[in-house]
């Protein structure tokens, strides 16, 4: 299985801010989350993949090639989502179409009027028309009608009622039928990645705290839910973070399976990813 | 690029549409005598100052650039995308107001010559080029907001200028003369600074954009 994007050791400082050595890699047939709490460099990371800011350092390969040295051809493989609809509210579905074939090489004319009907979005209306589910839609049709072999998405679901986002998320899992297509897609709604990725990147304060495949992540995890007093009594190096309640305690585990061999009387319950985010915020405070 | 221009005529085509009722209502008011036929050579400036200004006021307000460069058109294509888009709106403002001028010389309703008619279209459009070429960096610099206020020294600059000279020279006030085979050559000295200027222009424009952060 190729990577269809590889992120090695970027940096991107903006004084106030950096993103600091980020590395992760997507192989093909997968989708990737990103996922970190606001600020934590998701939407820097993807600026950088598509180079719309200038990195410090690292390196970027989508499909082998380099996105700086062989940006035209790279971004001809790559379909973008961003957090908004960014085409004006005078055009229209069809007009954007037309647009759009003369922009990507391998615009399929025929797929994007086909994901049109799909979300049921009208040709011939004017986006000031379409509510924002509807634009979200469109450039989710507009994505496709690329025929890119990776989909980067910036937040496209946030916002949208569950039933589109489910639809959408249902159409990344079609798209990666194929072994070389892969999506990358970041969000800070967990819930979405647990349904539809395949491996996770977390990134907190401008750095990977974890990469990997989300099922491991998951099984390897664990949230401790015990009292005070048990808590104490717990070695913290094995512990992320933790929630002292009025009445119990929870903590994040990072090894439930050797955790419970060591502490088999205290109860480790499976965790989600919004546990992960939070106890690791949490445990930066502590 | 030839999409990102047409993504510019169909997001302005109301905008473009009012300024060619316009040259038609200003041929009207010049048969019955209102304006001189020159006035039409103004609505070439007209076009093609406010037309690209227009273009980058809705490309902000959708934030479109960043999209636009994400995709394989890339900073480069936006950039050329608006330079040609300008051309083409200059282009366009001199054939029509060109068209309607010649037509009316040529049924008699003008004194004018139609070759002067032509030298008018084009020195209006030359010095519209010109002009663009100061605004399109600061354009694409600092947003249409800011850049409104360089497009209107530049246009003060220009017109205060000419009109403060005519009426110099109008109170006889004696005035640089300048040497005589300047003034032969300099129709084609204008329009190489025009075009030079344009193309300068762009390169700094390039410049300016490959540094853009999104």
């Amino acid at each position: 299985m190729n990577d269809a994007l590889n992120v090695s050791h970027l940096t991107k400082d903006y004084g106030s801010f950096k993103l600091d050595d980020v590395s992760f890699s997507v192989p093909g047939g997968t989708i990737m989350g990103l996922i970190g709490e606001n600020g934590a460099g998701k939407s820097t990371t993807i600026k950088c993949i598509l180079n719309l800011v200038r990195r410090d350092g690292g390196e970027i390969t989508v499909f082998g090639r380099d996105n700086l040295t062989d940006e035209r051809a790279v971004k001809g493989e790559i379909g973008v989502v961003l957090d908004e609809s960014l085409f004006h509210d005078a055009l229209t579905p069809t007009q954007i179409g037309t647009m759009l074939s003369r922009v990507y090489p391998h615009w399929d004319r025929g797929c994007y009027g086909g994901y049109l009907k799909k979300f049921e979005l009208p040709e011939k209306k004017p986006l000031k028309t379409f509510s924002r589910g509807m634009k979200m839609k469109l450039a989710l049709a507009a994505a496709f009608g690329a025929k890119p072999r990776l989909l980067i998405l910036d937040e496209a679901t946030s916002g949208l009622d569950p039933v589109v986002r489910d639809e959408i998320l249902d159409e990344f899992l079609e798209f990666i039928q194929d072994e070389d297509h892969a999506v990358l897609i970041s969000s800070h709604i967990t819930s979405d990645l647990e349904k539809a990725a395949d491996y996770i990147t977390y990134l907190h304060k401008g750095k990977v705290a974890l990469t990997g495949a989300k099922d491991e992540l998951l099984d390897t995890y664990g949230k401790l839910v015990c009292s005070r007093s048990d808590l104490e009594e717990v070695d913290r190096s094995l512990l992320v973070g933790s929630r002292v309640g009025q009445f119990g305690c929870e903590a994040l585990v990072k090894d439930r399976h050797a955790f419970a061999r060591r502490y088999p009387s205290l109860t480790v319950d499976p965790v989600a990813l919004e546990d992960i985010m939070v106890f690791t915020g949490k445990g930066d405070h502590q | 690029m030839i999409g990102l221009i047409y993504k510019d005529i169909m997001a302005l085509k109301k905008q473009l549409s009012i300024l060619i009722v316009f040259i038609f209502v200003y041929g009207g008011l010049c048969l019955v005598g209102a304006f001189d036929f020159s006035i039409l050579g103004a609505l070439i400036a007209v076009f093609g100052l406010t037309v690209p200004v227009s273009s980058v006021t809705l490309d902000e307000a959708a934030r479109w650039d960043r999209y636009a460069a994400a995709t394989p058109a890339g900073r480069r294509g936006v950039v050329a995308g608006k330079y040609l888009f300008t051309l083409l709106i200059i282009f366009l403002g001199c054939a029509v107001a060109l068209g309607l001028m010649v037509i009316l010389s040529l049924v008699g309703l003008t004194k004018a010559l139609p070759l002067d008619l032509v030298w008018t279209a084009l020195a209006c459009a030359g010095l519209t080029l010109a002009i663009d070429a100061v605004i399109l960096p600061f354009l694409l610099k600092y947003g249409a907001e800011k850049a409104r206020i360089i497009s209107m020294i530049t246009f003060v600059l220009i017109f205060g200028g000419a009109v403060l000279f005519t009426g110099l020279a109008k109170d006889g006030i004696p005035l640089p003369q300048p040497p005589a085979w300047l003034l032969t050559v300099s129709p084609v000295l204008f329009g190489l600074v025009c075009i030079g200027g344009f193309v300068i222009s762009y390169f700094i424009s390039q410049g300016i954009y490959a540094k853009k952060e999104f």
